[in-house]
């Protein structure tokens, strides 16, 4: 019992906690790859601690959506943490809450909370980017549920530490044509949800701008809130990535060496930022109306594979 | 060595080319597609006639290598305008003419799954009936690439799409029947004649306007 509550704090502080640090190394590494010295790795902690100490404006005429979303948003991505294996594989205290649909949706729950906030606001350009997003998560959504069936299709459960343990004690269910397709969808959504560069470049530009826009309005605590739940979402994003999909060995769950999953797992979001600066420096932002085509493709391979998989049974 | 997952990823690979043709935008790009296509399909026969120690399948693949490969990708390729690279086709709605092809794709599965495998003899090696999906697929994809597009390029290119169909059921098919192998002679005899023809003519099709008094 005693090892059950220290696992479950050590996955939920670490996640909170790191998230904004892998942004960090994220950044860095371009940098350095672009000839830049580039910021400090713990940018970001700067950033939300600088924030944290600013003047909050809010909006003429917002309600009170706009002031509490985003902590409902954050409170929303902390139970995320809980439920699906971030670090720990094995299933900790608030993991019978949800499965992976449920992780699916709150995902899902928690990006329409904060669109309507964004609404709330009452500024055009947020509304702009709003309908762009409404109008692209349309296949988004619809192409992670789906990845998401195709992996409880191989499997027979939708437990993703049932997932997890499956991969890892059968290498040959990593190399099935229907596991590399669905890893490869859930990446194409994974540099989407992120807003990484084919799709989305950072920084507050209103012309390609489709999730900054969510944060167009805030500023002081709200935006530094919405800022570091944005890190976390990316972290539990490319967690699940790495250790359902990608790279599931390694991870140990027996009770002194749980601590030892914290720097597996460092290394391991090294390898997948790694994979995502390839693509951000080599591939030129797409235009937007063709994010739909991106979005199709990433579509199109988890309903085949989620058929070939019943197929080929 | 299991030989069974290997038809199977040439045969996902050869319905990922399909849907790879049907994104383009770039007349170009279609006809490499075309390519890729075509060597995939050669390489099955070949994957299947060093399983099955068969010499037809062999000769079949060499034919599909020559003909499909190479003739008909170098014949449409003359047949292109000057600055070939830029040719492309206007109002093509990649993601809607994806979310109808997997439409289409989910009921000719189920349909061919539940009236056709009961009384088709599938090939032994693959040991599993699914394998002839491929083709039937391939096909379906091939008529949808005609009935979607108005250039003139993309329906040929559509129309080897479905031959190729063809080829890949007589492929996955045991005997190869003789009937087959014939009809991919003469296909290529027809299509180059005929492309050759209406190439010439015009690059564009429109709906019925051929038929129109």
């Amino acid at each position: 019992m005693l090892t059950l509550i220290l696992e479950t704090a050590v996955q939920f502080i670490f996640v909170i906690l790191s998230a904004p640090l892998f942004a960090g190394i994220f950044a860095r590494f371009k940098a350095r790859v672009e000839s830049r010295r580039g910021p400090s790795i713990f940018q970001p902690y700067y950033d939300i601690f600088k924030l944290l100490k600013k003047e909050t404006l809010v909006p003429d005429g917002s309600s009170i959506l706009f002031r509490y979303v985003p902590y409902v948003a954050f409170g929303v991505y902390c139970l995320i943490a809980l439920i699906i294996p971030v670090l720990i594989p094995v299933p900790i205290i608030f993991t019978a809450s949800a499965d992976f649909l449920g992780g699916a949706i709150l995902f899902s729950f928690a990006a329409f909370l904060k669109m309507a906030a964004a609404m709330d606001s009452g500024s055009n350009l947020a509304a702009m980017g709003v309908s762009r997003l409404a109008s692209f998560n349309f296949l988004g959504e619809g192409a992670l549920i789906t990845v998401f069936i195709a992996v409880s299709l191989i499997t027979g459960t939708d437990n993703p530490y049932t997932t997890n343990q499956y991969l890892v004690s059968n290498p040959s269910a990593n190399i099935t044509l229907v596991h590399v397709f669905a890893t490869l969808a859930f990446f194409m959504i994974f540099l989407y949800e992120t807003g990484k560069i084919p799709l989305e470049s950072s920084g507050l530009q209103e012309l390609g701008m489709i999730d900054e826009s969510l944060n167009y309005e805030y500023s002081g605590r709200l935006l530094a809130v919405n800022k570091w739940s944005s890190y976390i979402k990316q972290y539990l994003l490319g967690s699940v990535l790495l250790n359902v999909f990608l790279f599931p060995w390694g991870l140990f769950s027996t009770s002194p060496y749980f601590l030892l999953d914290i720097p597996v797992m460092i290394g391991k979001w090294l390898l997948l930022i790694f994979i995502v600066m390839i693509i951000e420096t080599t591939l030129a932002k797409v235009r937007l109306f063709k994010i739909l085509d991106y979005l199709a493709v990433a579509f199109t391979f988890s309903i085949l594979f989620l058929l070939l998989s019943e197929v080929m049974h | 060595m299991n030989y069974d997952s290997i038809v199977y990823l040439i045969s996902a690979s050869i319905l990922v080319s399909a849907f790879y043709i049907q994104g383009q935008r770039y007349i170009m790009s279609m006809i490499r597609g075309q390519l890729v296509q075509s060597v995939l399909i050669a390489v099955a026969s070949f994957l299947l006639a060093y399983l099955e120690s068969s010499t037809d399948l062999l000769i079949l693949g060499l034919l599909i290598l020559i003909l499909r490969g190479v003739l008909i990708t170098y014949m449409l390729e003359t047949r292109m305008p000057s600055r070939k690279s830029y040719v492309f086709e206007e109002g093509v709605n990649v993601p809607y003419l994806f979310l109808v092809d997997l439409v289409f794709i989910v009921i000719a599965v189920f349909i061919i799954y539940s009236i056709i495998f009961s009384s088709l003899v599938p090939i032994s090696q693959p040991g599993n009936s699914s394998t002839l999906l491929f083709p039937l697929l391939l096909f379906f994809q091939g008529l949808f690439l005609i009935t979607s597009r108005r250039s003139t390029f993309t329906q040929i290119v559509g129309y080897v799409e479905e031959e190729n169909g063809l080829v890949l059921l007589a492929i996955f098919l045991l005997p190869v029947p003789i009937i087959i192998e014939a009809s991919v002679f003469l296909d290529v005899l027809a299509l180059v004649v005929i492309s050759s023809v209406i190439t010439v003519e015009k690059a564009t099709h429109e709906r019925m306007e051929e038929l129109r008094g």
